[in-house]
């Protein structure tokens, strides 16, 4: 029996199509599983199944009636069940309140309506059973662990009667223990004639659990069936088969052996383990990994923006002072956030200002430390000539006026404004258009050319093998695999990137 | 709707404010009565100036009534010629004025510590500051006034200096100064970038706690230096001195546009909001409102002024 | 597993209030024994009945990450128009609904202002304050009211041997506990102060939530009003002052977070509005400077918030994401 099925879906946001003729179908009692990369769009198809986003195109039915939700209640109330990978519990409140808090069982004593606690414990036990989460249904959900949360989590979408439910990276904070007992219970979902949707990464995972599977590139299909037809290897060549189409202006330079940044067994608990590595000068290293994998917690660990517990950061051979970013900015580092909007540009100010903020203690004279402004403001209008930013619109416009791409221009030019030794940039090239790419990678590489030292972190692999000398790859806050330039393979890369949840049980 | 959101609102407000009930209102276009609203705005702006930097940076300092009262007591307790700490002796005023100074700089220094080590929320700091230090002045005098101050220190409050007031000259140099350094410093553009997004400015390598603690210790010493003022025109330094005017401090800084929500604000923003408050006040009593009218008609202008606040920056 | 220490730390500044009751108890007991007897402590229950009404409200509106500045105004100016109608000659039935509705009415117009018109709690109550005081002002010509006797009479009656102000002061807490602790309207305050866009994804009614419970509060403070009036007998032109700091004291000494989503009225806030008139009542019996009143409950105040603050520290560190397992 089919229970749902798609045809020629189709979505696209302000002009980029991000999904294109997607068509499946699934059958009662079966798992499919779906893979892809960073943006291959399992996200948006899955958030058009579950009533956040509507298809531009294309058709839906759900037990042969036509399905096309309008908003996630919606979605639930017809039985399709979503699991996302972030977690929407509240912390101050019990299990069983969180498992409830719209539709608690109720009843009436002198006329008010209270809550029926013996019901409540029992459904919330039913459910826990379901997951298999041996808890007293009254413990505060503060006091789980996030395994132990994502399971809530799952017994949640369970209390409503779902037919379908979709998994979104379940196992991003579970142990091996906690996956098992996961894979568990998607099993027996399965015997009870329910269907499911897996999405990961752990594509060892997938092959387990899958009767079929869908391969997503680039918003668009490219491999399906039944598992038996795939294994490991070719779902990454799938998933990977790209042809590369972006240029990248050449490198003409090599690096120095000086190393101008090095990390020393640098830990913190939960985020990062055991992090060593070199910077060298006029180097670009790039850092590859999934979203998650430490990636940028590592950046932001080293700029000063968080702690680490262990380990030593030398800047120049002399140990950088934790929890400074001050003291980085004084020394030279500069630190391109991924987070464009809420942490790399003040929106209400104008590009001119925006620029000169980094700069500006260095033009602070005298007692009352006032700004030279005019000396500031040439020196801020020679780089905004640099990145190629309008002249006439330095001043006067607030930046959250411009394009994605000019904003972000803004925010490298107003590091480039002093002449940091070394830059740690943190997917630099997210959400701008190419041409804008290119400038960026432009000046990535005109920057090494004069002996700066560069990390780039980048969730695109083929970025990061267009730039960089180095790559290391990061997975579950370690350093899993280095490559040097003449080893770049796409396919090693990704593999690397890609935890297996076995081998980590064992770590 | 382009002029309610526009910046210089104030101004044209107070002037049609002004206009519009000057025929009603006996003695309001008066020389007298206009040198009375003047020289009430001065101590209140001076005060206003320290509540535009806190509020720029994104927090409030709702302890400056009492760091006025403490001041005034400290310093009385200082100089009074009848057994005042210094009575008699030559240096008396110049430490006096310093170490009220000096009372207000520790006091906001103590906030912005609570606010930035503690991380405590700044509403309920500064609000337990007022309770605290009010209720420290009042215990230290025993709720007695202290009169007998030097005529040196007074002169501060009611003296001329070629024809000019000195709390005018006071006034305007503490204003111009804290314009300069606002809108040309390191400090004040720190202060900006803070107040608009403390993670941004973080990340652009802005020392943000130190930047907020030196916001207190400005709205600090304000209220001491306005304190100085007070205590100097009525020649007696009082524990419950600054109570009257908690209201106006902040509704001279919202209604002149400084947003309580952080990240802007100007000195000038704040000279107009003093002066419409001074005129509403003056005009009120003037009309014989009884001083609780008046106080209702302040809260509902900061209710106005806070839902215009909110529009702007919904606007923005 | 450098989280465990953290943990523990984390449940002394949970238990803190209990700590500070002990301390507080046993200070005065030792310096004046007077202060353990019986009826001291029935009158220390009696004299904060009113406070503790109070501050029920106030942690309704805590719970949710808000905060009511106007409790004060709105006792005054109930008392007041209480005061005013009974010696008009109005029944005292009509005078009690008629304030009771003056409370709701003032807690709408916070309400309004907070959810509708987002303009941040703390200057919308402090502008309802003064607005409020400045009305009650006016309505009592400034002046000190002195009450007929029947206020008196209700305020010493005993039901069942049980004094007036416990007995009101009973039936808000259980009702407001029930209310937190057992109804699905209670649970949802928690979720709103935990999570306020989780709880609107949830599909729980957010906005309305949050405008409850400044009615709550409107409505709690002119009840505590009139508990307080009874027992007083008059109206003095201060009356209710600063008592928006006495409910956010009792609220967060009991372990009520200025940040919201947590607290609870039974024991935290009556413990909190206890120990405060304890430390009151034991400074009249030690005959101490009233002058130093002020100075220890902002002290006591200074305190709560500051170990609030550090235990909501503690908890933002303990709940950050973690990529491997620690």
């Amino acid at each position: 029996m089919i229970l749902f099925e798609c045809e020629s879906i189709s979505k696209s946001f302000i002009g980029s199509t991000v999904l294109q003729d997607i068509g499946f179908s699934l059958e009662a009692g079966q798992v499919l599983g779906i893979v892809g990369e960073n943006g291959a769009g399992k996200s948006t198809l899955m958030n058009i199944l579950g009533g956040v986003l509507e298809a531009d195109t294309g058709q839906m039915r759900l037990l042969g009636e036509s399905y096309a939700p309008k908003n996630p209640a919606e979605a639930s109330a017809r039985g399709i069940a979503f699991i996302h990978q972030e977690l929407n519990l509240f912390t101050n409140l019990s299990v069983s309140e969180n498992l409830f808090i719209t539709s608690f069982p109720r009843r009436r004593i002198a006329g008010i309506g209270l809550i029926h606690r013996t019901r409540l414990r029992e459904a919330a036990s039913r459910l826990l059973d379901l997951v298999e989460l041996p808890l007293d249904p009254e413990i505060l959900v503060e006091r789980l662990s996030l395994g132990e949360r994502q399971l809530v989590e799952i017994a949640k979408a369970l209390s409503v009667d779902a037919r379908l439910i979709i998994f979104d990276e379940p196992t991003t904070s579970l142990t091996s223990r906690e996956s098992t007992r996961l894979f568990a219970i998607i099993e027996r979902l399965c015997a009870e004639r329910r269907s499911v949707v897996y999405i990961s990464h752990v594509l060892d995972d997938v092959l387990r659990l899958a009767d079929h599977v869908l391969v997503l590139r680039d918003g668009e299909i490219v491999g399906r069936g039944p598992k038996s037809q795939f294994e490991l290897g070719q779902l990454v060549t799938l998933m990977v088969g790209r042809q590369i189409e972006q240029l990248y202006p050449p490198r003409c330079s090599v690096p120095s052996p000086e190393v101008a940044l090095e990390l020393k067994e640098v830990s913190q608990p939960g985020i990062i383990e055991n992090i060593s590595f070199h910077l060298h000068k006029g180097e670009i290293l790039g850092i590859a990994g999934l979203m998650g994998s430490g990636r940028s917690e590592l950046a932001r660990i080293v700029f000063g923006l968080e702690t680490h517990a262990r380990g030593t950061i030398l800047l120049n051979g002399k140990p950088l002072p934790p929890r400074s970013p001050k003291e980085c900015v004084r020394r030279g580092i500069a630190f391109l956030t991924e987070n464009r909007r809420e942490e790399g540009l003040l929106m209400d100010w104008d590009i001119a200002r925006n620029l000169a903020l980094v700069q500006a203690p260095f033009y602070a004279r005298g007692p009352a430390r006032l700004i030279r402004d005019a000396a500031l403001l040439e020196r801020v209008a020679g780089t905004a000539g640099k990145v190629r930013l309008d002249p006439s619109i330095l001043q006067g416009m607030a930046v959250k006026a411009l394009s994605g791409g000019n904003q972000q221009k803004v925010v490298l030019g107003k590091w480039l404004v002093g002449n940091p030794a070394v830059y740690l940039l943190d997917e630099p090239t997210r959400g701008i258009d190419v041409g804008t790419r290119y400038e960026v990678y432009r000046i990535i590489n005109q920057l090494a050319f004069t002996g700066t030292a560069l990390l780039v972190i980048s969730s695109e692999i083929e970025e990061l093998m267009g730039l960089c000398d180095r790559i290391l790859v990061m997975c579950r806050g370690e350093i899993a695999a280095s490559f040097e330039r003449e080893q770049f393979d796409r396919e090693a890369i990704l593999r690397s990137a890609l935890w297996n949840s076995h081998e980590f049980s064992s770590g | 709707m382009r002029l309610l959101l526009s910046e210089s609102l104030v101004l044209f407000l107070s002037l049609a404010y002004f206009l519009l009930l000057a025929p009603f209102t006996p003695g309001l276009a008066s020389y007298g009565n206009l040198k009375n609203v003047f020289s009430n705005m001065l101590p209140l702006l001076v005060v206003g100036i320290g509540q535009t930097y806190v509020l720029i940076g994104g927090g409030i300092d709702l302890s400056v009534t009492s760091i006025i009262a403490l001041s005034s007591v400290v310093g009385g307790i200082l100089m009074n010629s009848q057994n005042g700490v210094l009575a008699g002796t030559s240096w008396a005023v110049p430490v006096g004025v310093l170490v009220m100074l000096l009372v207000g700089i520790i006091l906001g220094l103590l906030n912005g510590m609570a606010i930035t080590r503690l991380t405590m929320p700044p509403f309920i700091v500064t609000l337990t500051a007022m309770m605290f230090f009010g209720g420290f002045a009042i215990w230290l005098t025993q709720s007695q006034n202290i009169r007998n101050l030097p005529a040196g220190f007074t002169a501060l409050g009611k003296g001329y200096w070629l024809g000019i007031p000195l709390s005018l000259l006071v006034t305007v140099l503490l204003a111009a100064l804290a314009h300069l350094l606002l809108s040309r410093s390191l400090l004040g553009r720190w202060l900006y970038a803070t107040g608009l997004n403390a993670r941004a400015a973080e990340v652009s390598g802005v020392p943000i706690k130190t930047v907020i603690l030196w916001s207190y210790m400005v709205s600090g010493f304000c209220a001491s230096a306005a304190s100085i003022l007070y205590t100097g025109r009525l020649e007696t330094a009082s524990p419950v001195l600054g109570q009257r005017i908690f209201l106006d401090v902040i509704g001279a800084a919202v209604i002149g546009g400084t947003s309580l929500f952080g990240g802007k604000g100007r000195i000038s923003w704040t000279v107009f909001g003093v002066l419409f408050i001074s005129l509403l006040d003056n005009s009120l009593n003037l009309l014989g409102l009884s001083n609780f009218m008046i106080l209702m008609v302040k809260g509902t202008v900061i209710l106005i002024a806070a839902v215009l606040d909110a529009l702007r920056v919904r606007q923005a | 597993m450098n989280f465990l220490p953290d943990k523990i730390l984390l449940r002394f500044l949970a238990n803190t209030s209990w700590l500070l009751g002990v301390a507080v108890f046993l200070f005065f007991g030792v310096l004046s024994p007077r202060f353990l007897e019986v009826a001291n402590l029935v009158n220390i229950l009696i004299q904060s009945s009113s406070a503790a009404i109070v501050a029920i409200g106030m942690t309704f509106v805590l719970l949710t990450g808000g905060i009511d500045l106007s409790v004060g105004a709105v006792m005054f100016l109930s008392a007041v128009v209480a005061g005013k109608m009974v010696l008009s000659g109005l029944p005292l039935p009509l005078a009690i609904l008629a304030i009771m509705a003056i409370g709701i009415v003032i807690g709408c117009v916070n309400a309004l202002f907070i959810t509708r018109l987002k303009i941040l709690a703390f200057v919308v109550t402090l502008a309802t304050l003064y607005v409020g005081r400045g009305l009650a002002l006016m309505i009592s010509q400034t002046r000190a009211m002195n009450l007929p006797e029947t206020f008196l009479h209700i305020g010493s009656a005993r039901l069942l041997e049980v004094p007036f102000p416990i007995l009101v002061f009973a039936v808000v807490l259980v009702s407001s506990h029930l209310v937190l602790s057992r109804t699905a309207y209670g649970r949802q305050i928690y979720a709103v102060g935990n999570d306020l866009t989780s709880g609107a994804k949830a599909g729980i009614p957010v906005f309305r939530i949050q405008a409850s419970v400044y009615i709550i509060s409107g409505f709690l403070a002119a009840v505590g009003g009139i508990v307080s009036v009874a027992q007083l007998g008059a109206v003095s032109p201060t009356f209710g002052n600063q008592r928006e700091f006495a409910a956010v004291a009792a609220a967060v000494l009991g372990g009520t977070s200025l940040f919201g989503g947590r607290g609870k009225v039974f024991p935290g806030t009556i413990l909190g509005a206890i120990l405060i008139q304890a430390v009151e009542n034991g400074l009249v019996i030690l005959n101490a400077d009233p002058y130093i009143y002020p100075l220890i409950t902002a002290s006591i105040i200074f305190l709560a918030v500051l170990l609030d603050s550090l235990q909501h520290q503690q908890l933002r560190k303990l709940a950050r994401r973690k990529i491997r397992p620690a």
